[in-house]
């Protein structure tokens, strides 16, 4: 069953399209992220022009992220406060990044800034968590306890003006960082079509030092709000959301995110935290690949005369 | 009695149809073939070929070369062309160029290599070596690279086409060729040319026009998209937080 998209204007298959978005949100769901950076690639692979996958894929991370964002704000794991100054600093982001698309796509330039930036933020990100978490199984393997977790926390965090408190985080810190986070993550979800958890959730634990039961929750309340202000933004400025294509990536996405959280439980945290290292990582290492490797046709053609 | 004389011979001419002029791009749509029908009328019967060009609404091409630049492949600044249409496809009951010489096919826009795709902001007009009025491209030598890689593009779109046997004749007279217009076929007017061919020379010429246009749901969601795109980007979203919201309260109860 085709479907033609009418922004897009493409043809493509209607069932592999909400197959994908089901797969996809079972991992946003299992993983607590938005699945952004997985789908996005995917979309482009399929012929969609990149424009629209990034601005359409926005509508699809905020669906994913409400449809689990809600069990875990039922189970008090959202600090709504902490989400809220995340999700100015978000907003301010968006706006400049959709701006910044906007230019480089005149300029020609997206295509290396989106493959840029999947190269290092995923790589670099997916690393790490792959790194820590697999040391943390071995060391469980030898049995030996976990290592302790420095407590202390960042002077800088404490030394900056406007302080505010998050009780349900049980912090008394500057609004300055968790707004700089914010503002950094919002660009970022405007030019990689990407909700940004993957960036947030590291952030919050180890430079917010959040406590870890609120971290996804928290992030995903943050991803929505500035999902749906990209979405809007690129609408509205570029017209490229194609409301057909993020439909079908919506059916699927919300019910996969939903099984995806229930099976969460039976996983343990760290060899999740391996799991989604290694497929960030993946991700990464194989959109960044097109940089380096000689490409079959040396000229592109660029989507919309400017 | 005067003998009857006979009538002077009339001049030869062409004449075609198509059987679709409106083509409508719905939610199912992958691409249409349309059908040119077409009869040659020449009582001296004179060998005679057919040529077909369809061409469909102006639209400037974007387009960048990739470079290395330390190791990594990046995108040139693009370079936009003008004069390449957004389809192009020629049928013809010969190859072209022994249809016709050059000089005629190039007047007539006939054949992808004689279409006038050039990029108009590469250019300047300079003096050199005494010559006035000398156009020179900023593209330099690479130039002819550039505008075999729109049309190689294009090709590859399925938006550019050249079939040298594509006009069929099926009866004395009668002749027929297909125009496919892929899934990606811009929307707008389109307009089929038939020239009559003689002894290397145009003898007669029509024109028929065809429109592609987005209908139904397809068209009203483009429509919206485009004229109130705050409130589409706003619809989107509501449709996203509610999918979203519905998802979880239904799982909750199950």
């Amino acid at each position: 069953m085709d479907f033609y998209l009418p922004i897009a204007e493409v043809s493509v298959n209607a069932p592999l399209l909400v197959a994908l978005g089901a797969a996809v949100g079972f991992i946003s769901g299992l993983f607590g992220i938005g699945g952004g950076f997985l789908m996005t690639p995917v979309l482009v692979f399929l012929g969609i022009p990149p424009v629209v996958a990034v601005a359409s894929e926005a509508n699809h991370v905020a669906a994913s992220s409400m449809s689990s964002v809600v069990s875990y704000g039922r189970r008090r794991a959202v600090d709504f406060r902490m989400g809220g100054v995340l999700a100015a600093g978000g907003a301010i982001g968006s706006l400049i990044g959709v701006e910044l698309f906007r230019v480089l796509r005149l300029l020609g330039q997206a295509d290396l800034v989106v493959s840029l930036s999947y190269l290092v933020f995923l790589g670099v990100i997916g690393g790490l968590m792959l790194t820590e978490s697999l040391g943390a199984i071995l060391r469980r393997r030898r049995g030996e306890g976990p290592k302790p977790r420095r407590d202390r926390r960042p002077p800088w965090l404490y030394g900056l003006p406007l302080k505010l408190r998050f009780p349900r985080s049980r912090l008394y810190i500057s609004v300055i960082p968790p707004i700089a986070l914010g503002v950094f993550v919002g660009v970022l979800s405007a030019i990689m079509g990407v909700g940004g958890g993957f960036i947030l959730v590291p952030a919050m634990v180890y430079i917010l030092r959040m406590p870890a039961g609120v971290v996804v929750g928290t992030s995903l309340f943050q991803i929505i709000i500035t999902t749906s202000l990209t979405c809007v933004l690129q609408a509205g400025r570029n017209q490229t959301v194609d409301i057909v294509l993020a439909t079908l990536l919506l059916i699927g996405g919300v019910l996969g995110a939903q099984l995806g959280a229930k099976a969460s439980a039976r996983f343990r945290a760290e060899e999740l935290r391996a799991l989604l290292g290694l497929i960030v990582l993946l991700v990464g290492l194989r959109m960044g690949l097109g940089l380096f490797v000689t490409p079959d046709e040396p000229f592109i053609m660029m989507s919309g005369a400017g | 009695m005067i003998a009857a004389l006979p009538p002077p011979p009339s001049p030869p001419a062409v004449s075609a149809a198509l059987t679709e002029t409106h083509v409508r791009v719905t939610s199912g749509f992958r691409g249409a073939r349309i059908v040119l029908y077409g009869a040659v009328f020449d009582p001296a019967r004179r060998p005679s070929d057919v040529v077909v060009i369809v061409r469909g609404p102006q639209q400037p091409v974007r387009i960048a070369r990739k470079t290395r630049v330390a190791g990594i492949w990046v995108n040139s600044r693009p370079v936009v062309f003008q004069g390449a249409p957004g389809f192009y496809m020629t049928a013809s009951t010969r190859p072209l160029d022994t249809i016709a010489g050059f000089g005629t096919l190039r007047r007539l826009g006939a054949g992808i290599d004689h279409l006038a795709i050039d990029a108009p902001l590469e250019q300047r007009i300079e003096t050199r070596y005494g010559v006035r009025d000398v156009v020179v491209s900023r593209l330099g030598a690479d130039y002819l690279d550039w505008r075999r890689a729109v049309v190689r593009l294009k090709a590859r779109a399925g938006l550019y086409d050249a079939d040298s046997h594509g006009v069929r004749f099926v009866d004395n007279g009668l002749f027929r060729a297909e125009i496919d217009l892929p899934t990606g076929a811009p929307i707008g007017r389109y307009r089929a040319e038939i020239i009559l061919f003689q002894d290397g020379q145009p003898v007669s010429r029509r024109v028929r026009e065809m429109t592609v246009e987005k209908a139904g749901a397809e068209r009203a969601l483009y429509l919206f998209a485009h004229r109130r795109p705050w409130f589409y980007g706003l619809a989107s979203v509501i449709i996203a937080l509610s999918a979203g919201w519905a998802a979880s309260v239904a799982f909750r109860r199950s």
